[in-house]
């Protein structure tokens, strides 16, 4: 296989040097006994010797004075999921970044292409698993299109009910993991308290923990019943103040608050420019929210506002959202409030068949916009599903982000982005 | 349905489109050649009266017949989506304008259409598969690439989930080359 040409020697793949150590017994699982054999040293080497294929990659690999690449992940603890990140550094400063993706692909679209519309729903679950409800909304609101279904408007409500609760429950982890990845452990345990609990609530609504499966074309799963409704109504008495106080941990935390003002500013126009949604575009000044940029379900009833702010840097990334679950909790309220009675289903035949047509169903994710594209060519599966992501999209700006700052502040932006790997790799 | 778009559009991209314009619940939906796609894209984006600024996705299409790339706009100047298919592309040689000079972002969504169906879009500095390894050689999304498992696409092996008609079976694959017959346009 060809290997890259001027590539540093990096040190971790350098064979050790001087006159061979005195022979003494050594166990099979000593690094050194492996070190001695005679294989090929690629495998010690950080970057795999691929031939670069592209300009920029070309581009990338070839390092200047004093420049030496570093490899994050894929396993590591604090690429939330499994990303690998190759650095090229000066000194500590990063000079460029090259993130590399798909170890966690699992071909997702082909699969949901060979199953039915009813299958397709739980298929798309595990792709965002921090908030599956989500996803399949995008999948639902596409088939409804693509088969004029009317749904009803309990289900509609419900869907937003359990929908903004488990956007609670993502804002929250969210907080949690930020300060975890600088080091606080604190908040995470407090996070956990909170999502556990939200957790177990909508496992009591819809069957299961995390993977739901609940929403359907045209309705959703079951009714709201007795357990679900105690639990929320002993959550919801709390919620505010518990909220308030886990956001106290941080927002008043000194060493917090100087490790993420002004790092990773994503300014609006090249948030724009990088198809950036969701809380990260609210955080750089642009009040684009699905829910009222391009009203579905049952948000025009509702009275919520659309926190942003202007700075871009990591912190208005956290605290938008923040403000975002405040302004979860008053959906939930109001949901409350005016919860219609009726049908959680629309009648359907057992076996779907759309007629031939195209569909784009968006919905606005804890994350941003989530996405389906659905082609029927009028048999029993989609012809084509196409699933965006928004974390995808928000990961592309990483490049673009790292370079000038320093390697400690890798984890805070990657961080304060939220990406969900999953989604990013299908 | 936004009739008004409907007229904008027609007004400015009249030389560029390929058939009507079609609209359907929140979505208006046109049509154009490949090659038309950077002045297409770049009139709906800077035009005072559309002012599409947010790209909220592209995908690769393979019909089994021809090849698409479908880019889905949103504008605060219309209440639908507007969604632009770059139609006819060759399955053969698969080549496309790429959109990167207006959206940085379509980087990687170009090289995810390129790692899923080959489809190569001139003009994107980073085209090298995303997801698949760097030594891959198929292009997984496109019809022709059948799952080892699917019992769908062939008639008599296997067992579907959800049984139909033998008849409707085998007129939906084509047993000479395996490819789904595409009913789509």
């Amino acid at each position: 296989m060809p290997s890259r040409t001027a590539r540093p020697n990096t040190g971790a793949g350098a064979r050790p040097q001087g006159p061979p150590a005195p022979a003494q017994h050594r166990s099979e699982d000593d690094p050194r006994v492996m070190l001695e054999r005679d294989i090929n040293a690629d495998m010690y080497e950080p970057i795999p010797p691929y031939p670069t294929q592209t300009e920029r990659e070309s581009e990338f690999y070839s390092s200047g004075d004093g420049e030496m690449f570093i490899n994050i992940g894929p396993h590591h603890p604090a690429t939330h999921g499994v990303l690998r990140l190759v650095l090229k550094l000066s000194g500590e400063q990063i000079v460029d970044v090259d993130p590399v993706l798909g170890y966690l692909h699992r071909g997702v679209e082909k699969i949901c292409e060979n199953s039915d519309y009813y299958h397709v729903i739980d298929q798309v679950d595990p792709l965002e698993y921090i908030s599956s409800l989500f996803q399949e909304w995008a999948a639902v609101l596409a088939f409804e299109k693509l088969m004029d279904v009317e749904v009803p408007r309990r289900a509609e409500y419900i869907r937003v009910l359990s929908g903004e609760l488990l956007r609670i429950a993502s804002h929250t982890l969210y907080m949690g993991f930020l300060a975890l990845d600088l080091g606080g452990l604190t908040p995470i345990l407090y996070s956990f308290i909170e999502r556990d609990e939200i957790m177990e609530m909508l496992a009591s609504l819809t069957g299961a923990r995390m993977l739901f499966n609940y929403f359907r074309i045209g309705g959703v799963n079951g009714d709201l019943n007795h357990e679900f409704m105690s639990r929320l109504g002993d959550w919801m008495s709390r919620a505010a103040k518990q909220t308030e106080a886990n956001a106290g941990l941080l927002n008043e935390n000194e060493i917090f608050v100087r490790r993420t003002r002004g790092v990773g500013v994503l300014d609006r126009a090249t948030a724009l420019r990088f198809g950036v949604t969701g809380g990260n575009l609210r955080a750089a000044g642009v009040p684009f929210d699905l829910r009222r940029a391009h009203p579905y379900s049952v948000y025009p009833e509702l009275d919520f506002n659309i926190p942003t702010r202007d700075e871009g840097d990591s912190l208005a990334r956290y605290l938008i959202r923040v403000d975002e679950v405040r302004e979860s909790i008053r959906i939930i309220d109001q949901c409350l409030h005016n919860m219609p009675d009726g049908p959680v289903m629309a009648k359907l035949p057992r076996l779907l068949r759309p007629r031939p047509g195209r569909a784009w169903g968006a919905c606005e994710g804890p994350r941003g916009m989530m996405g389906v594209y659905a082609v029927s060519d009028g048999s029993d599966q989609p012809f084509r599903f196409r699933i965006h992501d928004p974390s995808f999209m928000h990961l592309e700006t990483v490049p673009t982000l790292l370079p000038g700052n320093l390697l400690a502040d890798t984890m805070t932006i990657v961080a304060s982005l939220d990406p969900v790997l999953g989604g990013i790799d299908k | 349905m936004d009739r008004t778009l409907r007229r904008r559009l027609e007004a400015r991209l009249s030389a560029q489109l390929q058939g009507p314009i079609r609209q359907r619940h929140d979505q208006t939906e046109i049509r154009i050649r490949p090659g038309d796609v950077p002045d297409v894209l770049r009139t709906v984006h800077d035009a005072v009266d559309l002012r599409f600024e947010i790209l909220a996705d592209l995908a690769g299409v393979d019909t089994g017949d021809v090849m698409q790339v479908v880019y889905h706009l949103w504008s605060e100047t219309s209440p639908d989506w507007l969604r632009v298919i770059a139609d006819g592309i060759a399955r053969d040689d698969p080549r496309c304008p790429s959109a990167t000079f207006l959206w940085t972002g379509a980087e990687w969504l170009e090289r995810e259409a390129y790692d899923m169906f080959g489809i190569i879009f001139e003009g994107n500095r980073d085209l090298r598969r995303i997801f698949m390894p760097p030594d891959y050689t198929s292009f997984p999304l496109r019809k022709d690439f059948l799952l080892p498992d699917d019992a769908a696409r062939s008639p008599g092996e296997g067992v579907r989930h959800i049984e139909r008609p033998v008849a409707a079976a085998r007129a939906a694959a084509d047993p000479a080359t395996g490819v789904r017959r595409a009913r789509v346009s």
